[in-house]
């Protein structure tokens, strides 16, 4: 586990888990796989949290799952979208992008006269 | 393989029940944790080592999985509720299409059901309204009981809740403290207000104590006391039931401390009763008055309350907290036989419940054919179901092929059974809502043509019939939907794919022709049911009970000013009514009477030459005196001899006319004509017999004892009946066409005559029209019930045998082209349905004999294994049935052999 992780809100887990399901259907390892490669490390998701939010979004009807075989031919459980899943996606990642915009704005931003 | 918590192997087979949420999360940090752990020690890692960092980087493993099964179990929850409500519309969406589809079928499913628990429904109003529902607004009725006296004659046990206020008083003072006691007057239609147009309302007398028993309150003003209710000077007090109250007063509060004058009395109204209360009996009451003003003025002499002879009261009785029925009864048993008149050892007294017809004792005519008609409504019932049956099977036989599909892709027995039962479940709630409407309805039709006399309280649908109704459609509906649905859902799959829809008939036709037998022998029953009661019917309307009812009326007046009644000059003026009512147009014939036609007996003591004592036992006699053309006037006709002269200022010699049965009774094997008879005294006057009339009917169409009747001139009386027989009825003679205009004449000649007078007419036939009614009833209610069974019937085998047709037309095509003539089909497809009908008539039969012995004292002049009824029900079925299998049989017969061989 590497030192200088942040913590993740958990709706910014939910984005990130969503945006991996908008390639395709896949297993939770391949999930988890996806979100440590795209952040290269910057930070560390625990793989816990991850299921957590797979299931709790399940739950909500965003995903479905299914058993299938793994690329290792294994059985393992797959998450796909549902079209309200792809509909949360669009809007938590507006969401997000304004967020950041936001954030961004507010870092490169000098103090004004009051 | 490392993995925190293995599942055990055999959780899996629970998959087979529910999901198996366990072993699912399980599996899938299983396959993580292999996966992840093989990635790390493929970068070279250590096994031990990469297991450990892969639980690392996983973070709380027992925590995590806890939740994730919570979160999944809430899912699987939810699923399945979702699932079960998406497959119930689905087979209720399935069911609908599949019965507008066969909008027929579907139909005459839904009439049959819908008319065979809505009968039942209907019979249920009335038979709770009757046996099961105590009277509304009292509470605890069930600790209320009724005193009877059981008494034993020779002839039988009676059983009667009269008593008189002498009887009454002894069983009060019996009990004690051991229970409350009350006594009232069951409601008698009285006239209120004065005058001409007067108002009806039923006018109930009860003691102080009714009310308190009963633990009614009032719910306007108050309730009258005991102090007004005092039996030497009561207080002209009476309280309202609300309905009343709000019928005739339109629930106008200042209506507390007005005046109501009832039979001519004038009462201040003290208060109105809670909402419900109408009374004790099934007749609602709407008004009460002090007990001591039911026989007011009633002879001189001894007060009304310490006359034997003056009875009529009901008794009501709330045992005390630890008293003992049986010990009640023994008390009341002792306090009745010491305060009869004479020796009365073999009286018991007896408890009731607080619903009269669940008293002791013979239940009356109509209550009688209450319970055979809730029977009848039963079979009724019962054909409906083999009925719905029937025609679901024959549905499930023509979807034999989409059936054998659908389990041929899998589809699970049980859900498919499901599916067939949606159905019927469809069917049902649709039944539900006509067969409701229909109770509804025929509730109200029921107890206005049963008990019509009656006032309800209480409308005839309450939560009880709801629910009869709901429990019967749906346990018929489950019933008539099971049976085909398991039928169908066993077909031999690979016969059912390859034939077309021709299959299965015979496993099929045995169930279906047994239910044809089922119908076929019950309608024969309630049809020789109905048969019976018309011809009771027929017998009692052909009874001749002497007067010539149709046409005669009689004509009287009565005063409001009591005063008047008592007037000496009436006779003499009523006379001379009758003068000049011969003169008006319409009238045939005008005669006088003392008493008007079948309203009683009075009679004087009278001696002959051989039976100087006057014990005349064996019969009843009644005496009446007359004028003038009475004989006509009335229909009677002369037997023999002579009556008496209507030569006006003649004088009239002592004389008397005497009924046939009089004749035969007194002077039996002897010439009548000429007897002395000597009323009063062995030594008066002798009044020889003049003439022998026809016997006519005293007070009942059917009277089974002889009656005995004298007549006697009123121009010349006998002394000792010169007070009593007076000429206070005129008795008309009116064709019934005329008698509209007739009627309004007489009324205006006797206001003219009679000032301050109110004329009163009755025609005969109006009076004694209630007395057909049971049997009316009975031949109309079962005749309805029977016809409705027929017809169910022969839907039955018209259906039963028009699809063995449908399944058989390859078989007719084969016979056809084989030679077989018209003739022969039409003789093989009649004779197999007749085959059925035919047993199911002899089934009938016997039936009909072995029930017979129900309904036999609801019978006049016939018996129940009467053999032309019998017959004739038999042969008419046998018909009926002849009729419904030659329309499918002559489809048979004209199958076009090419279409029929190529069709499959």
């Amino acid at each position: 586990m590497t030192t200088n992780s942040l913590d993740l809100l958990q709706g910014t887990l939910d984005v990130l888990v969503l945006r991996a399901l908008n390639w395709g259907p896949m297993h939770g390892y391949a999930v988890a796989r996806f979100i440590h490669h795209g952040s290269d490390g910057t930070f560390t998701v625990l793989d816990g949290a991850l299921y957590t939010s797979l299931h709790r979004m399940e739950e909500r009807g965003w995903v479905e799952s299914e058993w299938g075989i793994s690329e290792k031919g294994k059985r393992a459980k797959f998450y796909k979208l549902t079209t309200a899943g792809r509909r949360a996606f669009r809007s938590e990642t507006d969401g997000w992008n304004d967020y950041v915009a936001a954030v961004a704005r507010v870092m490169s931003a000098s103090p004004q006269p009051a | 393989m490392h993995y925190p918590s293995e599942t055990p192997r055999w959780r899996r087979y629970l998959r087979f029940f529910r999901p198996d949420v366990h072993g699912d999360v399980d599996e899938e940090l299983r396959f993580h944790f292999e996966s992840r752990i093989e990635e790390l020690i493929a970068q070279g890692m250590s096994a031990p080592d990469a297991r450990e960092r892969a639980v690392q980087e996983f973070g709380d493993v027992t925590s995590v999985r806890q939740g994730l099964v919570a979160i999944d179990n809430r899912l699987a929850r939810r699923r399945s509720r979702s699932e079960q409500i998406f497959e119930i519309l689905n087979d209720v969406r399935y069911a609908t299409r599949s019965l507008r589809r066969t909008p027929g079928v579907a139909l005459a499913i839904l009439a049959t059901l819908a008319l065979g628990v809505g009968a039942n429904a209907a019979m249920f109003t009335l038979l709770d309204s009757i046996f099961l529902r105590p009277p509304a607004g009292v509470i605890n009725p069930a600790g209320v009981r009724r005193v009877w006296a059981e008494r034993h004659y020779m002839s039988g046990t009676q059983f009667s809740q009269i008593l008189s206020y002498v009887q009454f008083d002894a069983i009060r003072t019996a009990l004690g403290d051991r229970a409350n006691v009350a006594v009232y007057r069951i409601a008698l239609q009285t006239r209120v207000g004065l005058g001409e147009n007067t108002g009806q309302a039923q006018v109930g007398y009860a003691s102080a104590e009714y009310f308190s028993l009963l633990d009614v309150r009032a719910s306007l003003g108050r309730l009258y006391s005991h102090d007004e209710d005092r039996l030497d000077a009561p207080s002209p007090v009476v309280v309202l039931s609300r309905a009343y109250w709000e019928r005739a007063f339109d629930a106008d509060p200042n209506a507390i401390g007005k005046s109501i004058i009832l039979g001519g009395t004038k009462y201040t109204i003290v208060g109105v009763a809670t909402k419900s209360f109408a009374g004790t009996e099934l007749n609602a009451t709407d008004i009460w008055a002090p007990l001591a003003f039911y026989a007011r003025g009633r002879g001189p002499g001894t007060p009304w309350w310490r006359n034997p002879a003056v009875n009529g009261l009901f008794m009501l009785v709330r045992p005390t907290a630890g008293a003992n029925d049986r010990e009640l009864e023994q008390r009341i048993t002792t306090a009745l036989r010491r305060s009869s008149v004479g020796s009365d050892s073999l009286t018991v007294g007896r408890f009731g419940s607080i619903i009269t017809s669940n008293g002791p004792g013979k239940k009356g005519q109509e209550e009688q054919i209450a319970v055979r008609l809730t029977g009848v409504a039963t079979i009724v019932l019962i054909i409906a179901c083999a009925n719905v049956v029937n025609l679901l099977l024959a549905r499930a036989v023509r979807r034999r092929r989409e059936i054998a599909v659908r389990l041929a892709l899998g589809i699970a027995r049980g859900r498919l059974i499901r599916l067939l039962l949606a159905e019927s479940a469809v069917l049902t709630v649709f039944a539900v809502a006509i067969a409701i409407a229909v109770a509804y309805w025929g509730g109200v039709l029921l107890r206005k043509l049963l008990l019509p006399d009656i006032h309800w309280a209480q409308s005839p649908l309450d939560w009880r019939v709801v629910l009869f109704a709901l429990v019967a459609a749906i346990g018929s509906g489950l019933i008539a939907g099971l049976i085909p649905a398991l039928q169908s859902a066993n077909p031999e799959l690979t016969s059912a794919l390859k034939i077309g829809t021709g299959s299965g008939v015979v496993q099929h036709s045995r169930l279906r022709a047994s239910l044809v037998v089922v119908q076929s022998a019950l309608s024969l029953l309630l049809l020789a049911g109905a048969l019976l009661f018309v011809r009771s019917l027929d017998n009692v309307r052909r009874l001749d009970i002497g007067f010539d009812a149709k046409s005669l009326v009689t004509a009287s007046v009565r005063f409001d000013d009591r005063t008047r009644a008592s007037d000496s000059t009436l006779p003499r003026r009523m006379t001379e009514l009758a003068e000049r009512l011969r003169h008006v147009n319409g009238i045939e014939r005008v005669g006088l009477m003392s008493m008007p036609p079948m309203s009683g007996f009075s009679t004087l003591s009278w001696y002959t030459d051989t039976d100087s004592s006057g014990a005349h036992r064996g019969f009843l006699m009644t005496a009446s005196g007359i004028s003038g053309e009475f004989f006509a006037a009335a229909g009677l006709s002369v037997l023999r001899g002579e009556i008496f002269s209507v030569t006006r200022g003649a004088p009239i010699p002592p004389s008397v006319v005497i009924s046939e049965s009089m004749a035969k009774t007194v002077w039996p094997g002897r010439n009548a004509i000429g007897q002395c008879i000597r009323f009063g005294s062995p030594t008066d006057t002798c009044y020889r017999v003049i003439g022998i009339v026809e016997n006519a009917r005293m007070g009942e169409i059917i009277e089974r004892e002889s009656i005995a009747q004298y007549y006697l001139p009123l121009d010349n009386l006998p002394t000792t009946a010169k007070r009593t027989l007076t000429a206070a009825y005129v008795a008309i003679r009116v064709a019934p066409e005329r008698y509209a205009r007739v009627s309004n004449e007489v009324r205006s000649l006797v206001r003219q005559h009679f000032v301050g007078g109110i004329p009163v007419l009755t025609r005969l036939s109006d009076y004694i029209d209630p007395q057909y009614r049971p049997w009316r009833l009975g031949a109309m209610l079962f005749t309805v019930f029977g016809i409705l069974a027929l017809v169910v019937a022969v839907i039955g085998i018209y259906s039963t045998v028009s699809y063995g047709v449908n399944q058989r037309v390859h078989e007719f095509g084969v016979r056809i082209a084989l030679g077989a003539t018209l003739g022969d089909v039409l003789r093989l497809v009649v004779g197999t349905g007749m085959r059925a009908v035919a047993v199911g008539v002899a089934s009938g039969i016997v039936l009909a004999l072995i029930a017979g012995r129900l309904v036999v004292s609801l019978l006049y002049g016939v018996q129940p294994r009467d053999p032309v009824v019998l017959g004739s029900v038999a042969l008419l079925l046998l018909a009926v049935g002849v009729l419904a299998t030659l329309a499918p049989a002559w489809r048979a017969a004209r199958v076009d052999p090419v279409t029929a061989l190529r069709s499959d």
